[in-house]
């Protein structure tokens, strides 16, 4: 096994994440409640009204409790010198490498979900590609913006 | 070369007809309706002719807003009539350059210039265009492009400028005529032989019953489908004659550090890539072309916009005995190691290749049975189609480093061996899902810079150890 990289991001994550999984179960409770009262008003028979329910409460209790703390689990990320390193996935664990020379600029974002938790998504671009590291603390964040911009300042080479 | 300067006028006649092509449909369909109403005619008339003499005046005014000179190493556009836009592109940025003379401008002695940069703020702006100058400034700039870097150079080592040039390869007419059979039009064929079939398949159950009227249709149906096929016939020969007219005179060359392509019959290319800029280079092998051992090449350039691949993914061999390549091309691309010797993935892999192509054709088989009952169980054949396709891409897999290089094979449709320096690797990433964790297996992607976005390779199902070796390969952390 490669070594994991070491950084992991703020815990303050779980909490946002949960947040916004409870507001989409929200929803999803509503269409569920709409249908189960679509399938009362019309007699539909009792096994559809359940599945509706089951499916309504297995999706709140994956994406309020479950992916949460597994997205969490796995999310690492680790700046080094001349690289970033990212680790992030629920099923498919994918690792991935940013040479410095390679990143052209970093961006940090925040939502008002993350503003009120003082959070924020830093994204790295490269020519190519954009990388994202979610929910950062917001300190941490800036420094990190600060500290991969001075570090790909470095290595000023061409496309 | 300092003096503000405008283009040609003939690049307003361009810019014209390019309009009056965007507007020829909105127009047609304008006309056609408007003419329906009796009373309404005349003011359709003056709608139409009104739009034309807009169209005929921002021409003009294009051409007259629109100037270009070279200023301190840089190529200065300026254009715009209430939104003046200024370009400053520095040589030094440029990507690649594109010299090409069309039918309007050939008459006069004129060349379209294209300079790709790799900057990408929408799509279709990474580029400035010279509708139309006059050769000798084309060559101009060329030069200027090349004695920038030349001067570097000279500074660096004190050598003698001095350019030297050599012909890689010049297309023949067998395999022109090969290229151009090949090439996208055989599909349209294929397709029609497939319908014509599939009419035939058809019309037999009408045939049992012996009647005259059923018998009237289904012999308009085999007249239908030779119409059609006829048709597709046609199609295919005027794309055969059209890529046969596009490919022609193909030659590749490198002047110092720069390779030049030159191209076309009616309408003459010239396409220019400087070799640093050259991101990765990709051998392509289509399903008609791979069993007459023949592959075409391409490199991926960081110029061009994604609107137009043709720039961003640049043809340097059409079509060439597979063999050849390496033999051909290495001399002249410095540090490509154009090595077709690959690992392969192990062999515990093609049960994952064989299972995600069922993935996708088992639910389609299932519903085929179902809706079609006695003839839907043929579609079981595709179950098999799936498993030969799987068990291609899984023996085309394949990857291989070598100091500097990492070579990636893999099948989508098209088998694709892709050759990628380390540094022009914009990020490297391995996947592993659970299931690849229990056999020890994972995906490799590594994308490089292609027009507007990424391009480069992925390779599915690699020994986990493998992928392990590539992973350290493009670290850069010593440990």
């Amino acid at each position: 096994m490669i070594p994991e990289p070491q950084t992991r991001i703020s815990e303050r994550a779980l909490v946002v994440w949960r947040i916004s999984g409870g507001i989409s179960s929200l929803i999803i409770w509503l269409m569920a409640g709409g249908m189960i009262t679509l399938g009362v008003i019309f007699d539909w028979p009792y096994w559809i009204i359940g599945v509706i329910f089951f499916i309504a409460l297995t999706y709140s209790y994956v994406m309020i409790l479950l992916l949460p703390k597994l997205r969490w689990k796995r999310w690492r990320y680790e700046v080094r010198e001349q690289e970033i390193e990212l680790q992030h996935g629920v099923l498919i664990i994918k690792r991935t490498l940013i040479p410095m020379i390679r990143v052209q600029h970093v961006d940090t974002q925040q939502g008002p979900l993350l503003r009120k938790y003082q959070l924020s998504t830093v994204m790295i671009s490269t020519a190519a590609t954009v990388h994202e590291i979610p929910a950062l603390d917001m300190h941490e964040a800036e420094e990190l913006r600060r500290s991969i911009s001075s570090l790909a300042r470095v290595a000023d080479e061409d496309v | 070369m300092s003096e503000p300067k405008r283009l040609h006028p003939i690049a307003a006649v361009v810019n014209m007809l390019r309009q009056l092509k965007e507007l020829i449909v909105p127009l047609i369909v304008f006309v056609v309706f408007g003419s329906s109403g009796d009373g309404g005619n005349q003011f359709y008339l003056i709608a139409v002719a009104g739009g034309l003499f807009l169209v005929f005046i921002s021409g003009i005014i294009f051409w007259y807003r629109f100037t270009y000179r070279v200023e301190d190493g840089e190529l200065r556009i300026e254009h715009g009539l209430f939104v003046r836009k200024k370009r400053y592109i520095p040589f030094e940025r440029i990507q690649s350059l594109d010299v090409s003379e069309g039918i309007l401008q050939r008459p006069f002695g004129l060349v379209k210039v294209k300079v790709e940069t790799a900057g990408g703020a929408g799509a279709g702006e990474a580029e400035a265009v010279l509708t139309a100058i006059r050769k000798n400034e084309a060559n101009e700039i060329h030069d200027l492009l090349v004695k920038l870097k030349k001067s570097t150079h000279a500074v660096e080592e004190g050598e003698q400028i001095d350019s030297k040039e050599t012909v890689i390869y010049k297309i023949s007419f067998s395999e022109l005529l090969l290229l151009a059979s090949t090439s996208g039009g055989v599909g349209v064929v294929i397709s029609a032989v497939f319908a014509f079939f599939l009419q035939f398949e058809e019309f037999i159950p009408f045939d049992r019953v012996f009647n005259e009227v059923e018998q009237f249709i289904s012999s308009g149906l085999v007249f239908i489908s030779i119409i059609i096929f006829l048709g597709f016939l046609l199609a295919w020969v005027i794309s055969v004659v059209g890529s046969m007219l596009k490919y022609a005179d193909f030659t590749l060359k490198r002047v110092d550090d720069d390779l030049i392509i030159t191209r076309g019959l009616l309408e003459k290319r010239q396409f220019t890539i400087p070799l640093k800029r050259i991101q990765a280079v990709r051998v392509s092998e289509n399903l008609l072309r791979q069993p007459l051992g023949m592959a075409s090449v391409f490199v991926d350039s960081a110029g061009g916009s994604a609107l137009n691949e043709e720039s961003s993914k640049v043809l340097i061999l059409p079509i060439i005995k597979k063999q050849k390549i390496t033999r051909l091309l290495e001399p002249y691309l410095d540090d490509y190691q154009l090595n077709f010797e690959l690992h392969a993935v192990p062999s515990r892999a093609y049960i994952r290749y064989l299972l995600k192509g069922w993935f996708i054709a088992i639910p389609i088989v299932l519903v085929v049975v179902f809706l079609f009952r006695p003839w839907g169980y043929f579609s079981v054949a595709l179950l098999v189609a799936s498993a030969l396709w799987s068990w291609l891409k899984y023996r085309d897999a394949g990857w291989r480093l070598h100091d500097g290089l990492l070579t990636l094979r893999f099948r989508t449709l098209v088998k694709n061996t892709v050759f990628m320096k380390r540094e022009k690797v914009q990020s490297l990433t391995i996947k592993q899902s659970h299931f690849q964790t229990q056999k020890s297996l994972a995906t490799i992607d590594a994308v490089v810079k292609s027009g507007h976005g990424g391009s480069g390779g992925k390779v599915y199902d690699l020994d986990w150890e493998d992928t392990k070796k590539i992973y350290d390969w493009f670290s850069r952390e010593e440990d």
